[in-house]
């Protein structure tokens, strides 16, 4: 889980712009504002993704394998070139996993406060 | 920036770098939402279409 943030005490600016809702109006807006960025979203978040499955392979390969053998080296090579072709590729790929987790947050706290403002609205109907 | 003193610290480094855990994506909002009962919950007044996504 990724919860560490560098700046704990500092509130988010979507906590201070996403207040709970309290009409239809509202959820609109919210919801828009969702899907608004929702697809950057998605696209950098499927990015990281595929670079840590890579990464995650590599790393079991290597773990398999004895330190110091032919083998364990082929794949601690790959490792380097895997990376620089990552960095050449994706040569913003920190910048793009920190704006992918402030996405996940920000629309993680617009999607609660809307499930919210349903099930209120859901249980004054029963 | 990774530059160890060796290849072999230099992969390790990547390697705890690259392979963070990384949670699985958000998925969309879902209108109505499924807690909500069978019913439209909008008031007839907004005929948005959004009703294609379950």
């Amino acid at each position: 889980q990724s919860t560490e943030s560098s700046s704990k005490t500092e509130m988010p600016d979507y906590v201070v712009k996403y207040t709970p809702l309290v009409s239809l109006d509202q959820r609109q807006g919210y919801k828009d504002d969702f899907n608004a960025e929702y697809g950057e979203y998605r696209q950098l978040h499927a990015r990281v993704e595929s670079i840590t499955r890579r990464f995650t392979q590599l790393e079991a390969q290597c773990r398999k394998l004895t330190p110091g053998t032919k083998e364990h080296q082929k794949v601690q090579d790959e490792v380097l070139r895997e990376y620089k072709k990552m960095k050449q590729h994706n040569p913003n790929y920190h910048e793009d996993k920190q704006r992918c987790e402030y996405l996940h947050n920000k629309l993680a706290h617009i999607k609660r406060l809307i499930a919210d403002f349903d099930q209120r609205r859901a249980q004054s109907w029963c | 920036p990774v530059e160890g003193p060796s290849d072999a610290n230099c992969v390790d480094e990547i390697l705890k770098e690259m392979t963070q855990s990384w949670p699985p994506p958000l998925t969309a909002i879902h209108t109505p939402c499924k807690t909500e009962p069978s019913k439209f919950p909008f008031p007839t007044k907004d005929t948005h279409p959004s009703v294609h996504k379950r």
